[in-house]
């Protein structure tokens, strides 16, 4: 588009230049490739807190040695899984009981609503007042002291889980009624028109339609909760301890000769992340494929 | 076919009753706590009410602590927002080179985890001497980024530039056109951007402990100590409520600008569509 009166002005396109990226680019490709690219060279004996270089993979071979890593997996990806899991079902649930403007839809909508700004630290701090041995829950059921399971610090880490499960489940919800709004309730109106009874409308419209942002909320919260520290460090027990609880007291120990460890575990569980990540976009696009 | 439609609807009523108590449970112990001055094992409601708690927590610095994270969150927002804003629009409009790769990167701080980033970038923050409270705003603005540039792109999706173009025609300046036609007409997003960049700001735990090593002490700092220090289940109450109440005021404080409806020559953006096109790699 050349401007006729200006012959000599530079054409702009209408909605501003390309280049308008660069200030939220510059400080995200700083922060990501800087800090991951130390975390992996630090791991990698390339730039020791003290002393010469020693490249090679003793971090990972001591971290794992010790015997911390492979609990440390066991036990994040279960509770990644396990609160994932509950999140997605419980969350679709709310959604969906949200959207149907029945008795108690708005109830449902504004306490999920009020469930989302609260940070994870405060939902631990709560949890920990409703499910420790001397919480609500002991008290309403009138438990005699230790008789009430270990939630909190126990080697079920429930606690841990239920917190995510509560937080994530209200993102999910959220994320699901906006999802339906639009073209959910037509498809279910001429699905009920047609005869199909409300289980298989559920199964064959309103699943397949939510499929794209039930992977997308899971893998975020999947994702979220496997990098997450202070909701296991405060919910859950001394040992095992989850991959971002033991990098963190690898960190911080006195000793600086286990920096490289710590780096070890977050390089670990970065990976981790990565390939949950590929997986939901390759369901995700399994997903828009079969539409 | 009757009395199996009255035990569905029953059924439905008592799930959401379920869903509600579901949400709203886990909050109840810490509002009881609030106001408990004495609350000794197996009795089931506070035996003393009185603000103690709330003494204890001030004494223990509860303003300064949350002045601080005020501070942090709102700079978060002020910075966060508007690179977010003009990234999404140079997405939509402009055109950039490899965009859909720019599009994933500026995404990408969503899925890694931030101790690790943190971790990384420690040994550079001492070692060039970064003040504390500047490396944590940057990782923080970083964090925020995928939030503030989701919610302007879905909203320039349905944005119609014909409104600012026509502006133009009419004489206005390109000054005029952003102040008074582009950014009100965005302004819904724009506000719902910068509550989830405040909120980014006002929830971070991990990279306040790593990067300030104890030295900024935030709301959520003050609260992590106390909840695994003192056994004070009053004073940790009143700062887990004093964390959520925030973010709660603001959000209504927002909400007339959040629903403004914004005029759109879409007439329907496909949400979820959206989110998937942008978070999925194709």
């Amino acid at each position: 588009m050349t401007d006729l009166a200006h012959p000599f002005r530079q054409p702009r396109p209408p909605g501003g230049h390309g280049w308008w990226v660069l200030p939220a680019l510059v400080p995200t490709v700083a922060v990501l490739v800087g800090g991951l690219g130390l975390v992996l060279s630090q791991s990698l004996g390339l730039l020791p807190f003290a002393g010469r270089p020693n490249p090679g993979l003793d971090a990972y071979r001591q971290v794992n040695a010790a015997g911390e890593l492979g609990s440390a997996l066991v036990v994040s990806l279960g509770i990644a899984v396990i609160s994932t899991a509950l999140a997605l079902v419980i969350g679709t649930a709310a959604g969906l009981a949200i959207q149907r403007r029945r008795r108690g839809s708005r109830a449902v909508g504004a306490a999920a609503a009020v469930t989302v700004p609260v940070p994870h630290l405060v939902g631990a701090a709560t949890m920990g007042l409703l499910l420790a041995d001397s919480g609500l829950l002991a008290r309403l059921t009138g438990s005699t002291p230790g008789t009430f399971p270990a939630f909190v610090g126990g080697p079920s880490w429930a606690a841990v889980i239920a917190e995510y499960a509560w937080k994530e489940s209200a993102f999910v919800a959220i994320v699901v009624v906006a999802s339906l709004r639009s073209r959910a309730a037509q498809y279910d109106e001429a699905g009920a028109v047609l005869g199909a009874s409300p289980w298989q409308r559920l199964r064959s419209l309103t699943l397949p339609l939510l499929a794209p942002a039930l992977i997308v909320t899971g893998t975020i919260s999947f994702v979220y909760t496997l990098g997450s520290y202070e909701v296991a460090w405060l919910l859950g027990r001394a040992y095992p301890q989850p991959l971002s609880v033991l990098a963190y007291q690898l960190f911080t120990s006195t000793d600086l000769a286990v920096r490289p460890q710590a780096s070890a575990v977050a390089a670990i569980t970065t990976a981790i992340a990565a390939v949950v990540v590929v997986i939901g976009s390759m369901l995700l696009r399994r997903s828009r494929a079969l539409r | 076919m009757r009395p199996l439609r009255w035990l569905r609807s029953t059924f439905g009523v008592v799930g959401r009753l379920g869903l509600v108590l579901w949400f709203v449970v886990p909050l109840v112990p810490m509002l009881l706590w609030v106001f408990a001055n004495r609350w000794p094992y197996p009795s089931v409601l506070p035996t003393e009410l009185g603000t103690d708690g709330l003494h204890q927590a001030v004494t223990e610095g509860v303003a300064s602590a949350m002045g601080r994270s005020l501070l942090l969150a709102a700079v978060v927002a002020l910075v966060a927002t508007p690179i977010g804003a003009a990234a999404a629009r140079a997405l939509t409009f402009g055109r950039v080179p490899a965009g859909r790769l720019v599009e994933v990167i500026l995404l990408a701080p969503i899925a890694i985890p931030s101790f690790a980033v943190v971790m990384g970038l420690n040994i550079v923050l001492l070692r060039w001497r970064v003040p504390g409270l500047v490396g944590v705003m940057t990782i923080l603005v970083v964090a925020a980024i995928p939030y503030t540039t989701y919610v302007m792109r879905v909203a320039y999706l349905g944005h119609d530039l014909g409104y600012e173009e026509e502006a133009r025609t009419l004489g206005a300046s390109p000054e005029a056109v952003r102040w008074r036609v582009h950014v009100p007409l965005v302004l819904p997003a724009l506000t719902v951007s910068a509550f989830l960049a405040f909120l980014v700001g006002w929830s971070d735990y991990i990279v306040t402990l790593l990067v300030g090593g104890g030295q900024i002490v935030t709301l959520p700092m003050l609260l992590g100590a106390t909840t695994t220090g003192t056994g004070n289940e009053s004073v940790v109450a009143v700062m887990a409520v004093l964390c959520v109440l925030c973010p709660l005021l603001l959000f209504g404080a927002i909400t007339p600008i959040r629903r403004r409806s914004q005029p759109t020559h879409s007439a329907e953006i496909d949400r979820p569509v959206a989110a998937a096109e942008l978070v999925g790699s194709r």
